[in-house]
């Protein structure tokens, strides 16, 4: 049995996870409030920053066409960056665990540097082409936005009651562990997030995605199932697999809809199942921007980010869960040559 | 845990501005761009000039042109008869917005004072005109005739970049462009249909093809060029001119639907540069 008793018996009140839980919610507001930036090609349509047309709250005659994307984008980020940093300091004072601190620290760290990297991203597209821009600036911070993410997910996972109930101590199969196989999943997830930015902001074409989408589907599906087939009676670990294939189905519909709504208004249609293949080259998407982004292109696209990194935020927890309550296999030999005979493990985190 | 998920953080940024950086376009090399560091000659105007002169028509079925949106404006909601980007201007049969310039023949040996200021307007939430030429250090002078905000965004490959934004009633914006370029993007970000091609040549002959299809390229010291028909979806078409001593020459040419060329002509589907 494990027993995560925090310090002494501490552990942090429920109105520190439910704000955490909040800050996450907003943090899914903003990636929402992001992709529609990139999604509508608003992201210079403000061209100063911090401010916005020289203020802090800009006139409502300018909140007008693409001008409401960027700057609720900027707005919902301040917000943002308020509440990590209110958490911050609550996890600071309340939280005992001093890596969790460490961790509330790394996110306001997160999102104060997202917030420069976004603004770096603004201004030199008044000094570079944009390509350029959206290559080496607007991909980065979409990666931060995901990690940004995860951490938050993270801290939440880390501050809530289950995290500290009694769990009963599996030990992991031996080969390729399960505790391995969900971080593959969480990296694929954030790199396959990645080349997706790279797509939308058109540092390269489809391929790098579609086959990061194959190896994704591939990795989820294997966690998922070696999880429901090893834990089919621990909720704990079976029911963020259930969501995690759940969200897998929704992302591959919503991607390959976004896709194929993209490349109508492109003017390249896809007409049948060879047609969708051969349509994967950039010359193709890059007609996409010869016209102005339409629905239901810019929706499709932006729930599939959203749902990008639920999916993300899943297996995060699905992680973290895993590391919680396997252990591996090694280590329980090595533990049990150590202490046979002895009390039942506890650990202490 | 913790160190292994921070690691594969920053693996996965490393990755990403890899990944940017390999996928990043290169620079499209234009073809008029004969920059070189020989001192050049100013040009004396001789007067016996000619003249070039033409019509741009089109043949085939016109592709159905792309809708826009300006709801999200409403004033442009209102001010905006015609739904439909302007990138393809076909009356009774001749096509507009042909950007039309000579190359070769000997001109890249003389500096030609820039003209007059040009006028970009932006009128209707559209860029007027779309299709704009510019000699290299002439004035642009950028105005908004809308009762509603645009930025200008012209995004270059040899120039400086610049994103401005001028609202209702605004002073005219005054730029110049300091090196020859051709179909540089120019987009209002806060519009996205709003889109036009500013090129920017060593010389002033050049010409935009109006709605009945004609062009006039005056002031062209005599000798044999290469005539170029530029247009951002149909292509690129080359002849050969010659201009006699204060002469006119007619050089009529045909953009076909399929993407083919007069007679005459040879043709080649135009890579635009990017427009973000």
């Amino acid at each position: 049995m494990i027993e995560q008793k925090g310090i002494n018996g501490w552990r942090p009140s429920r109105a520190l996870h439910r704000y955490a839980v909040f800050v996450a919610f907003l943090t899914g507001v903003l990636l929402l409030a992001g992709a529609l930036v990139t999604g509508n090609e608003a992201g210079d349509s403000v061209p100063d920053w911090p401010l916005s047309f020289g203020r802090w709250l800009i006139h409502s005659d300018n909140f007008v066409a693409n001008v409401r994307y960027e700057y609720s984008h900027r707005f919902i980020a301040g917000m943002v960056g308020i509440a990590t940093f209110i958490l911050a300091v609550w996890v600071w004072r309340a939280d005992r665990r001093r890596w969790v601190k460490r961790l509330a620290v790394i996110a306001f760290a997160g999102v104060f540097a997202q917030a420069i990297v976004g603004g770096v991203r603004v201004l030199l597209a008044s000094y570079m082409p944009v390509s350029t821009v959206k290559a080496i600036v607007a991909v980065p911070h979409a990666l931060i936005a995901q990690s940004f993410f995860a951490v938050i997910v993270s801290i939440a996972v880390f501050t809530s009651r289950s995290w500290f109930a009694p769990k009963e101590s599996k030990t992991d199969a031996s080969g390729l562990s399960l505790r391995k196989l969900v971080v593959f999943s969480v990296a694929a997830v954030l790199i396959q997030l990645v080349l997706g930015a790279g797509f939308r902001h058109l540092a390269f074409g489809i391929i790098p995605h579609a086959v990061g989408a194959l190896a994704v589907t591939v990795l989820i599906a294997w966690t998922a199932m070696t999880v429901l087939k090893r834990n089919h009676d621990d909720a704990y670990l079976a029911r963020p697999a259930v969501i995690a294939l759940a969200l897998l189905v929704i992302q591959l519909l919503l991607g390959v809809l976004a896709y194929i709504f993209r490349m109508a208004s492109a003017g390249e249609p896809v007409k049948n199942i060879a047609g969708f293949f051969n349509s994967m080259t950039l010359a193709a998407i890059e007609k996409y921007n010869e016209v102005q982004p339409v629905e239901p292109t810019i929706s499709l696209t932006a729930a599939h980010l959203v749902v990008g990194a639920l999916t993300l935020a899943t297996l995060i927890v699905l992680a973290l869960r895993a590391y919680r309550v396997i252990q591996p296999a090694r280590a329980v030999q090595t533990l049990e040559q150590k202490t046979l005979g002895s009390s039942p493990q506890r650990a202490t985190v | 845990m913790l160190k292994r998920l921070i690691a594969l953080m920053m693996v996965a940024v490393l990755l990403a501005v890899l990944t940017a950086a390999c996928g990043k376009k290169k620079a499209l090399k234009d073809e008029g761009d004969d920059e070189s560091d020989t001192p050049k000659t100013p040009y004396v105007v001789k007067g016996n000039e000619g003249t070039i002169t033409g019509t741009v028509s089109f043949e085939g079925e016109a592709p159905k042109p792309d809708p826009l949106d300006p709801s999200s404006d409403a004033f442009c909601n209102a001010n905006m008869p015609d739904k439909f980007i302007d990138n393809v201007k076909i009356k009774d049969g001749k096509l507009a917005d042909v950007f039309v310039y000579v190359t070769g023949g000997g001109l890249e040996q003389y500096r030609f004072e820039p003209p007059a200021e040009a006028n970009l307007d932006q009128k209707g939430c559209r860029y007027v005109p779309r299709v704009l030429g510019l000699v290299v250090g002439q004035k642009l002078s950028i105005t908004n005739s809308d009762k509603t905000g645009h930025n200008i965004h012209p995004q270059p490959k040899n120039n400086p970049s610049w994103n401005q934004v001028q609202g209702p009633g605004a002073p005219p914006i005054e730029k110049t462009f300091g090196k020859a370029e051709e179909l540089i993007p120019v987009k209002c970000d806060q519009h996205p249909w709003m889109k036009a091609w500013i090129s920017v040549l060593n010389h002033p002959f050049f010409a935009r093809s109006e709605e009945n299809g004609t062009y006039t390229i005056s002031g062209v010291p005599p000798g044999t060029y290469t005539l170029v028909f530029r247009h951002e979806k149909f292509g690129t078409q080359r002849v050969q001119v010659t201009v006699p001593p204060s002469g006119t020459v007619t050089k009529d040419v045909v953009f076909k639907a399929g993407g083919g060329a007069s007679p005459a002509a040879t043709a080649a589907p135009l890579v635009l540069p990017y427009v973000q």
